[in-house]
């Protein structure tokens, strides 16, 4: 690889590790195994670089770190726990004696967080690319390797379980 | 429209993934559909819910400047002094020299031994903040002792301990030379969680005043101390407490 090319990738793809360590995180759910996939997929990247056609880097690299983390819990035998949906009725009414909104903001964080925790993989994966990666369907769609369909019924699937895990339940609208 | 078709879409409205005249006959059919008007109202709750709450990470430092050095490693390969890294250690010692020159020019004024500390404070927190630059942190990006303590023969007129404190949870990230009090000193670089410790040396010249072995500035913690003729300062934004655990355990290690 060349200076240029290095430089390139330096500029293109090494901005958004930010990114690809937070898809690492909610794929792994441990903090030491998202950082070894994020460093092996960014090697990776580097090595295929020459493959990139100048999409959106963000999506591709997202991409490449979907892959190691796949590879990652295969070749660890992670087993394909979910995490149990703990105390999410005490959390949803423990606000009893009025807390600030610094607490309620970090009860809803936490009820959240193990919402998202409570996923199956498939539905995890795209409920964080669209709602904290903000990528677009297509683009999810080439991440996680499958139709526009697909992630459109998976989307589906996924806020429908999570509207139950949270408790939500609109009223009528107006 | 029926309800089935409609609840279908409701995710694709509402992630504006609709064409313009189906995203308008999903409207037409919520507006007269309180059931699916209903279930829209949830999937959006859900979804400002999850995309307020939801965890954005950032990645440590520490794992940033590794994924810097690892790249850097790979697109030119351990030739020792490659024109590259030549090249590099040169734009370092300028950008250094930029900085001194501008402190010197501050401190100029007053050049006395206690402000010669101060001096030696403001310098070392300009070149630990710079070296948080992307690019910045390593001229020698490795993990191993033995890698970097060789690499600053014939760089640097001393030659620094490098311990491996890696048990201690100290990793090494690597080394660099740089410019700072008016000349160029060898920086050994170590993580701590996300945190960077940068430990400078030079040769201790007054051994009647004792380096000061607790300051802190701008929420950087410095400490110093001697050994074998080298005075070594560690700068860093880690607590002083597990800043001076650090010292004591690489102070212990040479």
């Amino acid at each position: 690889m060349n200076e240029g090319d290095l430089q390139r990738f330096e500029r293109v793809v090494l901005p958004h590790l930010d990114d690809a360590y937070t898809l690492a995180r909610y794929l792994l759910r441990d903090e030491h195994d998202a950082q070894d996939v994020v460093q092996e997929a960014s090697l990776r990247a580097l090595r295929y670089f020459d493959g990139y056609s100048g999409g959106d880097a963000r999506a591709w690299l997202l991409a490449i770190v979907r892959n190691c983390s796949l590879t990652w819990r295969r070749q660890r035998r992670v087993d394909d726990r979910t995490v149990p949906f703990e105390d999410a009725a005490v959390l949803a009414t423990d606000d009893a004696d009025a807390p600030d909104a610094a607490a309620v903001q970090a009860s809803e964080q936490a009820r959240v967080q193990q919402a998202i925790a409570a996923l199956p993989d498939e539905f995890r994966e795209v409920i964080v690319l669209r709602e904290v990666q903000d990528l677009s369907y297509r683009e999810i769609g080439d991440v996680v390797g499958v139709p526009i369909g697909t992630v459109m019924s998976r989307l589906a699937r996924a806020r429908r379980r999570l509207a139950v895990l949270l408790q939500i339940d609109a009223r009528e609208a107006s | 429209m029926l309800c089935d078709a409609c609840r279908e879409a409701l995710d694709a409205r509402l992630d504006g993934e609709l064409p313009a005249d189906e995203a308008r006959e999903i409207d037409r059919h919520l507006a007269t559909c309180p059931a699916c008007a209903r279930q829209f109202a949830t999937l959006g709750e859900t979804r400002r819910l999850v995309s307020e709450n939801a965890m954005r990470y950032t990645a440590p430092d520490v794992l940033k400047a590794r994924i810097r050095g690892a790249v850097a490693r790979t697109a030119s390969p351990p030739a020792a002094d490659s024109p590259r890294k030549t090249f590099r250690w040169w734009r370092e010692v300028a950008a250094g020299l930029a900085i001194a020159i501008m402190s010197s020019g501050i401190t100029f004024i007053a050049a006395n031994r206690s402000s010669a500390r101060a001096s030696a404070t403001d310098e070392l927190l300009a070149s630990h903040v710079r070296s948080l630059m992307p690019g910045h942190l390593t001229d020698v990006p490795s993990t191993e002792q033995h890698t970097v303590k060789p690499w600053f023969n014939g760089r640097v007129d001393l030659s620094p301990a490098v311990p491996n404190l890696d048990k201690a949870g100290f990793p090494l990230i690597g080394g660099r030379a740089d410019y700072v009090l008016g000349r160029v000193v060898p920086v050994v670089v170590y993580g701590r969680r996300q945190h960077i410790i940068n430990v400078y040396a030079w040769p201790s010249s007054s051994p009647e005043v004792a380096p000061p072995n607790n300051l802190s500035r701008n929420g950087y913690h410095f400490v110093a101390w001697r050994s074998g003729g080298i005075e070594y300062w560690a700068v860093s934004d880690l607590n002083a407490a597990e800043l001076h655990t650090f010292v004591s355990m690489f102070a212990a290690a040479h």
